[in-house]
């Protein structure tokens, strides 16, 4: 008799695991290969996000164009995810201050095949292409579509 | 209103369809999430991983746990997300973590001038094994590591090389 409450047991417990990883699987597709939503924080990119904190949506359907705002994976840190503008798409001749706090003198870069110049929409207090280069395309996680908190900015994030 | 009856004879065979539709999508979901990151079989070719790889192209398995982890060392051959074309996926060999410095030759049929480089902080430095025909890192530089897709394991085609790449 003992025996057979293991039984029920084990059963119920592989049913709720198959269920487990059928939602967990599909969450999962949806979230790589449709959208994810993503807390975005940080001075860098006033007036378009709060510094204090966003909740967006973002995107991985489109093919990127210059003004997307993105989220990618950090080239100077692998476990950081930056939110930034893309600026400069490959080919495009893209021209910055080098040292804002020293001097104006300018460069201009073209940035390369299979890459994509991005900075921050506060360009005064934002690390981006200008201090780590131009980032490879595929390290472009997502476009940011949509901010659902705070509620008052409800609404889609533009160019 | 004939047409309203037509719709519900063919209520039962639509939901039975669906049914069979669910279980094939769920399937095809758990295969491509073991491929994706778990462990998966690539068929790779090209002469840039001379003599470790085939020329004509071989099919090795590539786990992709280990990146996740930071679990990449020297030495590892790893498929790494190509910098300049991201659509394309190349297999090189590591030959620098962050912080190493490396010597290579700018020109290996011509000879000594040598570059020095230090790796910068989360990238890696990866060449392939046969110096003379493989665009790598001595091209278009470090490559961050978040494009590090996989990690090779071995290799099971073709036959008779079946085993451990080193």
């Amino acid at each position: 008799m003992a025996s057979s409450f293991w039984n029920i047991a084990y059963q119920q417990a592989m049913k709720s695991g198959v269920l487990v990883a059928k939602v967990y699987s599909f969450l999962h597709v949806t979230t790589n290969y449709l959208a994810f939503p993503a807390y975005a924080f940080g001075p860098s990119m006033i007036p378009t996000l709060h510094p204090s904190g966003n909740v967006v949506l973002a995107e991985r359907i489109s093919k990127l164009s210059r003004g997307d705002v993105v989220v990618f994976q950090s080239p100077e840190d692998p476990n950081k995810l930056p939110t930034k503008r893309v600026v400069g798409l490959e080919g495009d001749s893209v021209s910055f201050v080098v040292d804002p706090g020293k001097n104006d003198e300018s460069r201009t870069i073209v940035v390369p095949k299979g890459h994509v110049w991005v900075e921050g929409d506060y360009t005064q207090n934002s690390r981006d292409s200008r201090s780590f280069g131009p980032v490879p395309y595929a390290l472009v996680q997502g476009r940011l579509l949509w901010r659902v908190w705070p509620f008052q900015d409800f609404g889609p994030i533009g160019s | 209103m004939r047409w309203l009856r037509y719709l519900n004879q063919w209520r039962g065979t639509a939901k039975e369809a669906l049914e069979q539709v669910s279980i094939v999508a769920k399937f095809l979901c758990l295969i491509h999430v073991t491929d994706r990151y778990i462990i998966s079989s690539t068929h790779v070719q090209g002469p840039s991983m001379l003599p470790t790889l085939n020329l004509t192209g071989d099919v090795i398995l590539a786990e992709h746990l280990s990146h996740r982890f930071g679990k990449i060392g020297l030495g590892d051959i790893v498929l790494v997300r190509s910098p300049t074309d991201p659509t394309r996926m190349v297999t090189k060999r590591v030959l620098g973590l962050e912080g190493h410095r490396l010597s290579f030759s700018a020109d290996p049929l011509v000879g000594d001038s040598s570059i020095s480089v230090v790796v910068p902080k989360g990238h890696v430095w990866i060449q392939g094994d046969n110096l003379y025909a493989s665009t790598d890192s001595r091209n278009f530089g470090p490559v961050p590591y978040n494009l590090i897709e996989g990690k090779a394991l071995l290799r099971v085609w073709p036959p008779r090389f079946f085993g451990s790449l080193r």
